[in-house]
This record gives structure tokens, sequence and C-alpha cells, in this order.
């Protein structure tokens, strides 16, 4: 056996995996040739050193009591969670189909406002919920409503894209939206009197059109 | 060091376990923690942050002991997130010799030399070993952890680090040439004083 063969051979003999005729073959080599002593008496020592262990760190005190604590916490807030989630999502859904529905509706009816039938939704009632969209130039007041016409066929636009916004809000915002939601004074007191099903009343004239504040 | 409880015990364990317990979660923390984080602290070389990521790796698990198979062990299991951790915590660190314990850098501590086996030689010579296995890329010093110090084999090893059998044998024998350059500097007689006095045949 030449020493290239030996050092092929190094790793199962250190395991034991190898035959007791190549063993032998091996042990012989290693007395004869001082290289692959010194090679194979490295890899015993180090593998010897490793398996012995090495004690330098250990766990704090109180690791496993922490740990338990830990256990405890996301155990108690996956409770909740799934409580607040049964109860949201139900919640979660009726709101997207009321503004669903406001959306669409006002869209394909392409009415617009007059100034007598002016859109008096503050921006108040509904900040959560258009914070939860990420409407981004959701103002002091809902874009329009200091206008004298407001082109819901626009804004019905951004509200059905919107809608794909709320499904994309994580669990988080919706959480967020709903608690908000929940405080939220009646919308429908600000349709002023009106069914918001019922048909408006004709405009008296053609509104002008105006996106001098900011526009819908 | 292997796991001292039957497959079955374990079994049982991790059913109570999975009941949230707090007996059984506790008893399954108990019989791993110490190997977990020595491995940990190995692979990290930061008591803190192996501290923390043993610690998620006990959330991991037990988060998903339902969807855990009882036909594998706990342990190899559990050393499998661990291991999944510390590569990812490795690779969100900037430079591979931050935030190193000192500690490990020091011969073993507050040792006074008087059986050979404890001499200053000994502790020079394992402190050179360890320093080698901390140069090495984190999946031969996890190979080289879980064999030697674990004492796994190369298939248990395999299941942990989700690699093919082969591929940690090409590790294990990388590591070990490697080991081998690192002490090249050993003289023959701190080598023969060691192997001798370690009952290492020669």
């Amino acid at each position: 056996m030449n020493c290239k063969q030996a050092q092929q051979l190094f790793d199962a003999y250190i395991d034991g995996e190898l035959s007791q005729a190549l063993a032998t073959e091996l042990g012989a080599h290693r007395v004869r040739c001082n290289e692959c002593r010194r090679a194979l008496a490295l890899l015993e020592v180090s593998g010897h050193i490793l398996a012995s262990g090495d004690d330098s760190a250990s766990l704090s005190d109180g690791f496993e009591d922490r740990l338990l604590a830990c256990v405890e916490k996301e155990a108690s807030f996956g409770n909740r969670f799934r409580r607040v989630l049964y109860v949201a999502m139900p919640l979660a859904a009726a709101a997207v189909v009321a503004l669903a529905f406001l959306g669409v509706f006002d869209r394909s009816q392409g009415h617009v406002l007059g100034e007598k039938q002016e859109l008096v939704i503050d921006e108040a009632d509904l900040d959560p919920i258009l914070r939860a969209l990420d409407m981004d130039d959701a103002g002091d007041e809902l874009p329009g409503a200091d206008a004298q016409a407001i082109e819901l066929d626009q804004w019905g636009q951004r509200m059905q894209k919107n809608l794909q916004s709320f499904q994309d809000l994580t669990i988080y915002q919706w959480l967020d939206v709903l608690e908000k939601a929940k405080d939220t004074s009646g919308i429908e007191d600000h349709y002023p009197g009106a069914d918001p099903l019922a048909e408006p009343e004709p405009a008296a004239e053609p509104p002008s059109r105006n996106t001098g504040n900011g526009g819908v | 060091m292997v796991a001292t409880v039957s497959r079955e015990y374990e079994r049982q364990l991790i059913e109570r376990a999975r009941a949230r317990e707090t007996a059984a979660l506790r008893e399954l923390i108990d019989l791993h923690k110490d190997r977990l984080f020595a491995f940990i602290w190995r692979m990290i070389r930061h008591h803190h942050d192996a501290e923390e990521i043993c610690q998620d790796a006990f959330l991991k698990a037990f988060s998903s002991l339902n969807s855990f198979s009882v036909d594998y062990r706990f342990s190899t299991w559990l050393f499998t997130i661990g291991y999944r951790i510390c590569l990812n915590r490795l690779r969100s660190r900037r430079t591979g010799t931050a935030d190193i314990d000192a500690l490990a850098l020091s011969p073993a501590n507050g040792e006074t030399p008087g059986s050979v086996a404890e001499s200053r030689e000994a502790c020079e010579l394992r402190s050179q070993v360890w320093l080698a296995v901390d140069r090495l890329s984190p999946p031969q010093r996890a190979t080289v952890l879980l064999f030697y110090r674990h004492e796994m084999s190369c298939q248990q090893v395999a299941r942990v680090l989700e690699l093919p059998v082969a591929t940690v044998k090409s590790h294990l024998h990388r590591a070990r040439n490697r080991l081998r350059e690192m002490l090249e500097s050993l003289s023959e007689k701190d080598l023969h004083e060691y192997r001798s006095l370690s009952g290492l045949a020669g």
C-alpha cells in the first residue's frame, strides 16, 4: 500500500468501517510511514478532543421557565386571535359588501351630487377605513367634498380599485380597521335622510366638472 | 450523548405536549436543551444569540408539534430547526468573525494544571482544535459537531442538515483535512503525549 492509497482510506479507518484485511494493511503502512502516521494521529486527536466536549458555555438560569412562559403567551395570543377572527371576519365581509355596494351603485347610476345634495361623508368617519386602504390622497376631507359637483363615477372607480386593496390587507390591518369601525358612528347619518338605494333627485343643471380640489 | 428515553416514551411525551401539558413540555425541554444549546453555541459563537436561537427553536418546534411525525426522533427535528435558524443568523451577519464570545478564544478557564489531561499542553491543544472548528464553513462545522460531539451517524447528520449522506461524508472528509492542516504545527512531543495519556491507540 502506498501513501496515496492509504490516505484514501483514512476516513473509513477512523470510523471503523474498513474490512479487517484493509485495516491491517493500513496499520502496517502506518508503522512504516512517518507522514501517514502523523496524519492519522492528528485526525484521531482532533476527533477525540471534539468528542470529549466543550463546556465553556451553558444556558443561563431560568431558561426553562422563560421558555415555558413564552409558550403560554403564544398559546393565549393564538386563542385570542382566533376569537377576534371569528367575530371580525363577518364584520369585515359586511363592510366590504356595503362599501362595494355604495361604490358600484353610484357609479352605475352615473349621478353626480349637486350642490344641494352635497356629499357630506366626513373623512373623519371613514378615516380609519381609508387609512387602512392606504388612499394616498385622502386628505382632510373626501376628495371633492368641497367641490360643487363630485363625479361619483370616478369615485366609484377608486372604490372598486380599493376593494382589491381590502383583500390585500394584512389581518392586523383588518383588525385595526374593524376596531375603529366599531366606534364609527353611523355613516348613514351623513346621507341626508335618504335611502342610498333610492334614486337621487335629478340635478337642476348639468354640473360643471371641477377637479380643482384634488379631484376624485 | 444521545437521547436517553425510549421511542415509545418519547411518543407519549409528544402526545401530551401536543395537548399543551406543561409537565410534558418541560420534560422535552429538559431532555434536549443542553445538547441543543451546545450545538447552537458552537455554531453561532455568541452566548446571548445562542440562547435566543435555542428558545426560538423550541418555540417553533412546539408550535408545529401537530405536523411532527413520531416516526422520527424529536431531537433530530429540533436540531434541524436550530440549524436552520443558525444559518439564517449567520447569513445576516456582515462579517464572519463578528460577535464571537471572548470566552471561546481562551483555553478552558479556571482549570488548574494537575493531571496530565489538564496540562497546559492539553489545554492549548484543545483550544487549537476548537479554534480550527470555528474556522470551518457552517455546514462543515455542523457536520463535525453533530458527528463527534453529539455522536450522530452520517445518516442522522444527513437528516438534521437535510443533505444527502454522500454530501455529509464529503463535509466530514474536508473538515477533517482542514483540522489536520490547522494542527500541522503541533509538535510531535505534544501530539505523542496527548495520545498516550488519552488512551488513543498508536
